[in-house]
Parts: structure tokens; sequence; C-alpha cells
């Protein structure tokens, strides 16, 4: 029996078409007509299948369906074939019913752009790249997605090419993406020497055979991949281009650059996960960079004043949550935490833009405040996102943080330092998430007169998205409750057939977990994570809408050592001096020195060098007709010497 | 012995057009050069049938094809030569560098 | 005599006739009516190609001429270059060629014959006759606008150089000759296997000949470091003609190649014969086009410019296949060849729309490109794309099936440089589509290509897509061509 994979990227692929070709001929309702429908209508697909792979045994939980044979080489083909099981499953529904819920969004944000055609053009074949990734049976078609979202993601970034900084911002995207392909590519390389095929199931068939455990050649393949995954889904040290990526437009933002294309790299591995297990080191690198990476940005998110620069760090650091997950070898975990993470994310980015929409594009949040009152339902949605992403018990974010955050600490593969690091991340997080929602939607409304008379909440085209994302981030989180909370964890179980049971013995930890010897710690540790961000919200609290002023006071004390001597404490300001400054400190350091000079000036010097090598070599070509034939003659010559003196 | 002293004669004549082709700023010296080397080849060309192929005609017909696509190009380059003055007024070749890196 | 196929030779006889059909006809045409010798050009090609159809498979004068896969395969292939650089010129034609233009089409389609004749060669004279019948047309064309300093000066120095490389090659044929006695490519091959049986080792004139084989073909190939002449003579020549240099006349240098190196020296890259690896030379040659090519790519403000380094890169990653000097690889670099007929010409049909239009071959003119001529700027960056080898257009397979050779035969550090060079050429590509779509200029003019400009266009972009996507049937004609080399 058929069960028409193909219609899944199908459809937009076809919205790209009628949209593409009849560019600037359709009027702007049959335009988001037909590129909302056609995402529409391969969510209700996927829901479709979703429910006949459910209705399928959990072992048989497979569908494999090839379309045509793509690149014929021997007896090693390259198919364009789509494989739909539990992981693509969940990925599908993801990107296809966020991505609807985004074009719908789109329809009210974009109302007055001049582009509005070639917008949801790029929208719709974004949408079929990225189902084209998530359903690929190989990974050549995989990576036909994997370059497509990113030459997407390099027009939309770019697509308001009259600013400057968003048109560099947009070839940076995809130079930096193209580093982390060359990587993949060559992995794959490595991949397909070994194994002779591309194709997953035979790839993972195969592993066993012709990799030996943790030897050099499956870490070097599986090292390159997570090199590419490192390019697309933002981590240290190609992370430099998603906050640049912040120039795009919003629900852009939203879309590609928080709910789906930047975890493609987390899919990628997740898919992988039987190379990567055969890999240890690799897994260690994995969590270290991604525990570093989530880290590193919240760091930097804490005094970014651009509310989409705050979400644009705010998502590395959230990718870097899924990187430890697959480091620790918790890959359902992972997928999870991309799940939950796509609709806080998404809602949260969604929101942002509906503030910019109605401040006439103004992004810095110290011309914000005082929203709440304007904006009602757009502050409870961000209100949900924001304690969703903060890991507020009851909301989505809770329980995929929570799973990940346990799972670095119980894992094989963990340790107790990834926790901590985890947790300390986390509390960063909920500190500077509150940090931006009380600078915008609490206090004084500090926009100038103008912006202020027009302050709106947004139409409902917008507002419905937002709700319906805002539902999905509270309730997205009870599929997976873990055993302790006596849920059944059932993402991970319906996970199972995909990733099998790879985590730290997974019925002996469950075992464990029920019996309540382990099951302990796990409270104890969850415990100890609620409470500490809780109180971080309170230290947000305090200081960005109890005393404002204090938070200047303690940026301004930076500046210099004196005035710290001179400040008469109280005991929040002491809480402040020592906890806090430091941080703001250290938040300035790395996004002003580390980010700003270091890492994108060594991109940047790799280009400039690059460009002299090519100076370098002009004189050579001096236009002397003599001197070509020189070249030539010193070509026979050196060649012969090279056979003679060999 | 001898088929040595005729393929030394081809091969110096080959090196003083390539010579000729890399020193000279005369595009008509050039051209000359170039038929120097085209006709060191054909001495090659027949010599070796004389000595190493000397059932067959191989190499002598394929002299006689070089000597007339020499003559084409050489043809063909002093058109171009022409083209040359008309443009530049003269014919160093030293000073046709408009196009350059 | 029985077994002389003669009829084999129909397609060749057929073209040759037509071009000088084109000749005379140009003498009697109207000078109003410019448009007719392009179509009747165009015409005489599409025939060709039907001829060819019909008469293939087999020998002409003992084994001089092969018409076998191989030839077929590249013969479509310089045909395809020849209808689309026919296609592109109608407006050269009509504005800036005022006499000769029946000369300017059929030197296009004489250098088109001699291509075929090379790719039939399996004999040296044969083949060193098709190079230079291939070439001379051509040092005509590339200098065809006699009062433009800059095509007389690429004019020049295509022929000083071209000639140069010609009569190196020549001697280095004459010495194969020599050590061998004879000029059949497979009785050369089975010569130097006895004289190496006999004394176990082959002397310093192999080593010679190979490397001046190697320098003359270079040229053809544009391969580092015998590639000086190629920027400047494809920015100088008519932009149509450049194309057909970068496309017809360097698949003639890749059949001429795979002829003499991969059927006739092949032994020389396996163990038998070590000492004489010309693939590694040829691998050394090949990432020294790479790296030079990407790099010097980088700073050109030029398109033609940007484009002559680009297919010298594009050549480099071609020979991967050539140098892995397996089945798979000869087919690799067959169907490579194939797809960038297509993305070539169609940049370089670009490029002289443009020019015709705006006088210019700037980069920089090309900004805002998409808002005046979206289609325009949609093919571009088609081909574009596919020269950078972005999935999944043609270019991405066919790199892919050339570095699949390259590590299969172990050439896997090669591998890596043309991936990582891969990375550096994409920052130029990339520029121009930069400049088309994202920038605020807003150029008052709007560019229509002629319909036979369009026709091109569209076979452009249709190639690089539709074979990319299924190249299949493309595929197997390649695997078939490779079979010609019994590996």
């Amino acid at each position: 029996m058929s069960y028409y994979l193909l219609l899944i990227p199908l459809f937009p692929l076809l919205g790209f078409l009628i949209n593409g070709l009849l560019l600037g001929k359709l009027n702007k309702k049959i335009v988001s007509i037909v590129a909302c429908g056609a995402v529409g209508l391969s969510f209700l697909w996927g829901l479709k299948l979703f429910f006949n792979l459910l209705a399928l045994p959990a072992d048989s939980r497979i569908i494999e369906e090839i379309a045509f044979t793509w690149i014929p080489s021997g007896e090693f083909n390259v198919n364009v074939g789509f494989l739909f099981d539990p992981l693509s499953a969940v990925m599908v529904l993801v990107v296809s019913g966020v991505g609807f819920l985004i074009h719908l969004y789109s329809i009210g944000y974009m109302h007055d752009d001049s582009g509005y055609g070639r917008y949801f053009t790029y929208l719709n074949l974004f949408i079929f790249s990225m189902l084209t990734l998530v359903l690929a049976n190989n990974y050549l078609l995989m990576f036909v997605g994997w370059e497509g979202v990113g030459l997407c993601s390099y027009l939309l970034i770019g697509f308001w090419f009259e600013k400057q900084t968003a048109a560099d911002a947009g070839k940076k995207a995809f130079i930096v993406n193209r580093i982390g392909d060359f990587g993949f590519l060559l992995g794959l390389f490595i991949i397909f020497w070994s194994t002779g095929s591309l194709n997953f199931i035979t790839v993972f068939d195969k592993a066993p055979q012709v990799f030996a455990m943790g030897a050099g050649l499956i870490t070097a393949a599986t090292l390159l991949l997570f090199l590419g995954a490192t390019g697309k889904s933002a981590q240290i040290p190609l992370y430099v281009w998603l906050p640049d990526a912040m120039e795009g437009p919003t629900p852009v933002s939203a879309l590609i650059h928080a709910a789906t294309m930047v975890t493609a790299g987390v899919y990628m591995i997740a898919r992988s996960h039987v190379l990567f297990l055969m890999a240890p080191t690799t897994l260690m690198v994995v969590a270290i960079v991604g525990v570093a990476t989530a880290l590193f940005a919240a760091t930097i998110a804490l005094t970014q004043n651009d509310i989409k620069r705050v979400l644009a760090y705010s998502t590395i650091s959230q990718l870097g949550y899924m990187f430890v997950a697959c480091g620790v070898a918790a890959f359902s975990a992972g997928i999870f935490h991309l799940m939950t993470h796509a609709f806080f994310k998404a809602l949260l980015f969604l929101g942002a833009g509906s503030v910019i929409h109605s401040l006439s594009g103004q992004q810095d949040m110290r011309f914000m405040g005082g929203l709440k009152r304007h904006m009602p339902t757009t502050f409870w949605t961000f209100l949900v996102a924001t304690l969703a992403i903060a890991g507020i018990p009851g909301l989505s974010g809770f329980f995929s943080k929570d799973e990940i955050l346990w799972k670095s600490f119980s894992s094989d593969y963990g340790s107790i330092w990834i926790w901590a690091i985890g947790l300390f991340t986390a509390m960063l997080t909920a500190f500077y998430m509150f940090r931006l929602l009380f600078l915008t939607f609490y206090g004084g409304e500090r926009m100038d007169h103008h912006a202020k008379e027009h302050l709106h909440e947004s139409p409902k085209i917008m507002t419905v998205p937002l709700t319906i994302l805002g539902v999905l981030a509270i309730v997205g989180g009870y599929i997976g409750i873990p055993h302790i909370l006596g849920g059944g964890n059932n993402f991970e179980k319906f996970l199972e057939p995909v990733m099998g049971n790879v985590q730290h013995g997974g019925e002996e930890a469950m075992v464990m977990a029920s019996s309540g010897q382990n099951g302990g710690t796990e409270l104890m540790l969850m415990g100890i994570s609620v409470v500490l961000i809780l109180a971080s919200i309170y230290l947000a609290y305090v200081l960005y809408v109890k005393n404002i002023a204090l938070a200047g006071k303690i940026r301004q004390s930076l500046s210099g050592l004196h005035k710290i001597l001179y400040g008469k404490y109280y005991v929040d300001e002491l809480y402040g001096a020592v906890i806090i400054r430091p941080l703001i400190g250290l938040s300035l350091f790395l996004w002003k020195i580390v980010d700003v000079i270091l890492i994108d000036g060594l991109l940047n010097g790799l280009a400039t060098i690059i460009g002299d090598i090519s100076k370098i070599m002009r004189p050579v070509q001096s236009g002397l007709l003599r001197r070509y034939t020189t070249v030539f003659l010193l070509g026979v010559v050196l060649i012969l010497g090279y056979f003679v003196f060999r | 012995m001898i088929m040595l002293q005729y393929l030394a004669l081809a091969a110096i004549l080959f090196a003083i057009g390539v010579f000729g082709v890399l020193t000279r700023r005369n595009a008509v010296g050039i051209l000359m050069s170039l038929e120097l080397m085209f006709n060191a080849a054909n001495i090659n060309f027949v010599t070796f049938n004389k000595f190493i192929a000397p059932g067959g005609l191989t190499g002598q017909i394929f002299a006689a094809f070089v000597i007339v696509i020499a003559a084409a190009e050489a043809v063909v380059g002093l058109a171009i030569v022409l083209l040359l003055y008309r443009n530049w007024k003269g014919i160093n070749v030293d000073r046709i560098n408009i196009m350059k890196w | 005599m029985p077994g002389i196929k003669i009829e084999l030779l129909i397609p060749e006889m057929f073209l040759f006739a037509w071009a000088l059909f084109l000749f005379l006809y140009d003498l009697g045409a109207k000078r109003k009516n410019s448009q007719s010798l392009g179509y009747l050009a165009m015409f005489g090609v599409a025939v060709t190609a039907v001829l060819l159809s019909l008469f293939h498979g087999g020998m002409v004068f003992g084994t001089m001429f092969q018409s076998d896969q191989l030839a077929l395969f590249f013969k479509v292939i310089f045909l395809g270059a020849a209808f689309m650089a026919v296609g592109a010129s109608f407006d050269i034609a009509s504005e800036k060629i005022h006499n000769h233009r029946g000369e300017y089409y059929g030197l296009i389609l004489l250098s088109t014959v001699g291509m075929m004749f090379l790719s039939s060669a399996s004999e040296l004279l044969m083949l060193y006759i098709g190079l230079e019948l291939t070439t001379i047309p051509l040092y005509v064309l590339v200098a065809y606008f006699k009062d433009d300093r800059l095509s007389v000066e690429s004019g020049m120095k295509y022929l000083i150089v071209g000639a140069f490389s010609s009569a190196i090659l020549l001697y280095g044929l004459s010495i194969l000759y020599g050590l061998t006695g004879t000029t059949d490519i497979v009785l050369m091959k089975i010569n130097l296997s006895l004289v190496f049986l006999a004394n176990g080792k082959i002397g310093p004139g192999l080593i010679l000949a190979i490397v001046m084989v190697i320098a003359g073909i270079g040229f053809k190939l544009a391969l580092v470091p015998f590639h000086m002449w190629a920027p400047d003579v494809y920015q100088g020549a008519p932009t149509p003609i450049t194309g057909f240099l970068s496309v017809g006349s360097k698949a003639a240098g890749v059949v001429a190649f795979a002829r003499i190196f991969v059927n006739g020296l092949i032994g020389f890259a396996t163990d038998v014969m070590a000492p004489l690896d010309w693939g590694i030379i040829v691998a050394v040659l090949a990432s020294a086009a790479m790296i030079l090519g990407n790099i010097t790519a980088l700073r050109q403000k030029n398109i033609k410019r940007m484009l002559a380094y680009s297919s010298i890169a594009q050549i480099g990653y071609l020979m991967i296949g050539m140098v892995a000097a397996t089945d798979r690889g000869i087919s690799a670099v067959s169907y490579y060849m194939f797809i960038y007929l297509f993305a070539n010409m169609g940049a370089f049909t670009i490029a002289t729309i443009f020019n015709d239009k705006t006088g210019s071959d700037g980069i920089i003119s090309y900004a805002g490109l998409s808002k005046s001529s979206p289609g325009f700027a949609a093919c571009m960056t088609v081909f574009l794309l596919s020269l950078a080898g972005i999935p999944p257009l043609g270019g991405f397979v066919a790199k892919y099936l050339v570095f699949a050779s390259g590590i299969q035969a172990g050439y896997t550090w090669l591998v890596i440089l043309a991936l990582l060079t891969a990375v550096v050429s994409l920052y130029y590509y990339a520029n121009v589509i930069k400049m088309m779509y994202f920038s605020s200029e807003s150029p008052s003019y709007k560019i229509k290509p002629p319909i036979p400009a369009q026709i091109v266009l569209f076979i452009g972009v249709a190639g690089v897509v539709i074979f990319g996507l299924f190249p299949q049937p493309i595929l197997n004609l390649a695997a078939e061509a490779a079979k010609v080399f019994a590996f």
C-alpha cells in the first residue's frame, strides 16, 4: 500500500511554483491562499500519515517510499526516496504545523510590504526544502534539503536588501553555512566510502560491520557531520551568522531561525544516532560544544538591548541544550526539546514581531515598556512562552529542559559538570527572558510620543496564531511527562522504534526511576532547578521592575571602579554586586570581545587572507604576452623536472 | 647514429624557436620563431619515418599536413598582426596589455 | 572497399558543407536580413545532430576515425555549444558585425567540425588535425571585432600562446611516433608495453613526450600553469565566442586528453610502469587550477573574467575524474562536461545579452537586475548555482560523481581540496546573485532577449534542472561512452 509520502513536500513545491511563476500577476489574497493552503495541506497530509503510523504496531512504524532513482552509480544508487518513521513524523508535524501558523501570521505582518508575493514564494520554497530534509531516506537527499533551506534562509535574511546590513547578513549566513556544509559533505563521503551507500537504513545496518567502535574513521565521519550541524544549528564556532540573521522579517526569524531550520543539525544527529553512538569521542565533543554554546550565548543575551537579538542568542543557547541531549545520547530528549522549543520560541518571535509591528519597527527594548496594557493578547501569550522557556513547572519547556538536565546528569555519557553548567544556563535563561518581558511589557512607556499614539494590538490574523502557539507551549510538554511525575513519557516511547533503547540502559533506568532509588535524585535535581530558576526570576523582577535604577547603576559602575565604592548598597545591591555585576561584565566581554572581535573577526580575517592571496597572484597575470609564454614553458620545465629529479 | 644527428638538428631548431617566441617583441618575429618550432617537429617526423618505421609513410604524411597547418596558422597570425598594426600603430607585443589581472 | 563505412562521416561532411554554404550565402544575401544567417546556422547544427543520430558506431579509414559512443557523446556537446553560441549571437551579429556575418557563423561551424574530428580521432595525425581545425577558426573569431582593441589583443594572445602550445604538442607527438613507430594510439600502447617488457624501462624520451603532450592539451583545457591566456581571451573575445571557447574547445581538450592518456598511456598510471605516473602530475595541476582559479576569481570585477577564472577552477574539478582513470571517472567527466555545457553557455549567453543592452561587463552593473528583468536574473541565478554545485541542479550531481570517483580511486586529498575550494567559489558566484537580488538600485532598462537567445536560455535552464533531477538517461550514455576504454 502506498502512503503517498511524496505529497507532503509536493504541496509547498506547487505553492512555490504557482506563486513564483506568476510573481506580480496575482493579488495578495490569492498569493496568501495558495501559500498558506499549500502548507496547510502538507500539515493535514502529515497528520493523516501520522495516524496511519500510529495504527501500525510499534516495531513496524517505518514507511519508506522511493519516488525515483536520482543518481545511478553502479550498484549504489541514490534515490529520491522518503522515510516516514516516528522521528520524521514529529519533524514533519512541527515544520508544517508551526510553518502553517507562521504563514498565517505573515499575512498580517507583511501586509503592506511591496515584496509580498516574493516573500511567500521564498517561504513556500523553504517549507518544501525543510520537508525534504526531514523526510529524506538518504543523506544526499537530506543534503539537498539542507542546501535548499540554506538558500532560502539567505534569500529571506536579505529580504529587505535596501538595508545594507540585511544584504551583508544574508551573505554571511550563506558563507558560514558553507563551511559547515563542507564538513557535512566530507562526512558523507567517508560514510559512502565505507558503507557503499547513503541510504539511512542501509548505512545504519552496515555501520556495525564496517566501523570499529570508537575507531578513528567513524569518529572523523561523525565529527565532520557535527561540523555541518554546528553551521546549520549555530553552535560554536559557526554561530556568528544567527544574530545577524535577525535582519530578516520577524516571521522568518520565527520560522527559520528559531523553530525549524536551525534545528536541522539536531535532527541530523538524532537521525544518525547509530553512527554517533559508535563514536564516544564525538559524543563528548557534541556535549561539550553544546553546553559551552548554551552558556556562552545565554551570557551574551543578558545585556542585549535589541529584542530580536536577545531571542537570537536565546535560540543559540537552547540549541546548545539540544546538542547536550544528543551528546549524552539522550536523542529523544533532544528531539523533545526541539519540539517544545519550536512552539515557545516561535511564539516569542511572533510576539516580538507583534510588538515591533505595533511600534512601527522599533526593536530596542530601551524604547519600549508598559505594553501590557496596550497589547493584552500579545502580552499573555508572550508571558506563557517566557514561562515555558524559563522552565516553570507545568509548561512544555519545563518537561523537556528537565529531561535534558536529568539525562545529562544520569546518562553514562553525562557528567555532573554538564548538568551544573546546564542548570546555571537555565538560571541565566530565566533571568534574561524575564528581563526582556519586564522591559517590554512593564514599567513606564519609554517610546517617543509619536509611537505611543500608534500603539495597538495586532490584527486577528496575527493574534490567532499566537494563541494557538500559546496553547501548544503549555500542553506540548504533556506528551513527555517523565515517569517520576506519574507520566508515561509517551514521547520517548513513540520515538523508541527509531532511537532504540539507547539511553543509559533504558529499561533498567526506568525500573530504577519507578522504584524510587534514582527517583529521589531526579526529584531533588528537579526541585533544585525550579528553586534556582524562581530565584533568578525574582532577581530580574527586582532589577527591572521594582528597582529599575539599580540595573542602570550596576551597569554604570562598570565604567569606573570608584563608583562602586560610592554606592550605598541594599541587600539587593549586594546581590547585584556579587552575582549580577560580574555576570553582566562577562556578558559584555563575551559579546564585544569574543563574539564580535574574536570569532567574527576570525571568519572575516579568513576572507581577508584569501583576498590577499589573490592580490599576491595578480602580478603574474601581467597582461604581457611574453610572460604568458614564459610561464607556459616554465610549467613544462617544472613538470619535466619533477619526472627527472624524482 | 645518423638519426641522432637529425634529431639533434631538430632539437636545436626547436630550442631556437622557443627562445625566439620568448624573447622577440616583434609579433612577426614571434610568428617566424613558431614556424621554426613546427619545422623542428617536422624534421623529427621525417627522421623517425626513415629510421624507425621505414615501412610506412605516416611520418611523411604527418609532416605534409603539418606544413599545411602551419601555413594556415601563419596566415591567420599575419592577419591578426595586421589588425594589431591598425589598432596600435605598431607590432610590439609588449604594448598590448590592456587586459591584465 | 568492404568494411569502410564512409557514411559515418556524413555528419561532419554536412556541417563542413553547411559552413561553406553560409560563406556563399552571405555573398548573395541582402544585407538587411541579418537574422536569416543565424537561423540557417542553427538549422545546420540541428540537422547535423539528426544526421549524427542516424550515422554512428563504427570506424572509417582503418582505425583513424572512431565513431564510438565517447565521440558521439562529446559531439552532442560540441553541437550543443555551437547551437547555443549561434543563438546567443543574433544581436551581436546585427549590431556589431557589419560585414562578414556569414564567415562569423561559418567559422563557428568549421570549428565544430574540427572538434567532431578530434573527438573521433584514435590516431595522432587525425587528432592533431582536428585540434588545429578547432583552433584556427577560433583565432579568427576571437579577434573578430577588428576595431576593438580588446578583441584584437585577445586574438593575438590566443594565437601566439595557442600556436606555441600546438608546436610543443606536435614535438611531443613526434617523439611518441619515434618511440613507437606508429601513430595509432592503441598500437602505440602495445608497442610501448613491448619495449618496456624487453628493456625493463622506458627511455627519457617518453617522459619528454608525455610532458609536452600534457602541456599542449593543457592549453586547450586552460589547466594551470597553461591557463594564462584564458582570462584575457575570455574577456576580449565576443562573448558568445567566449562561451563557445569555454565549453566546446574545452570539451575537445577533454576528449583528446582521454584518448591519449586514458586510452593510450593508461599503463603508466598503474603499477606496471609506475615511474611514469602522469596521474599524480595531472592531480597536482588540477589542484593548482582549483586553488588559483577560485581564489583569483574572488577579486574579479568583470563578469567574463570572473567566469574565465571560474572555468579554470571547473576544469580542475573535472580533471579529478580524469586522474581517477576508471570507467566511473570517465563517465563522471562526460556527465560533468554535459552539464557544464548548459550552465556555462547559459551564463555567457546572459553576459552577451546584458552587454548588448547595457554595453557593460562589470559585475557591478548587474545591480538590481532582478527588479527590472526578474526572469533573466532568475536564469542567471540557476546557472551560477549550478556552477557552484548547489543541489539539486546538474552541477551538484556532476561534482558529486566526479568527487566520488576520485575518492574511489584513492585521491582523497584531492577531493578534500576540491570541497574546500568549492566553499570559496561560492563567494564569488553568490556575489553576482547578491548584486542582482539584494541591491537597492533600480535599473531603468528592461532586458528582453531576442527569441533565439530566449531559446538558448530555456535550453540552458531546462538542461541544468532536468538533467540535475533526472540524470539517469545522460548517465547511462556517459557510462556507455566510458566503456570505449576497456578498463
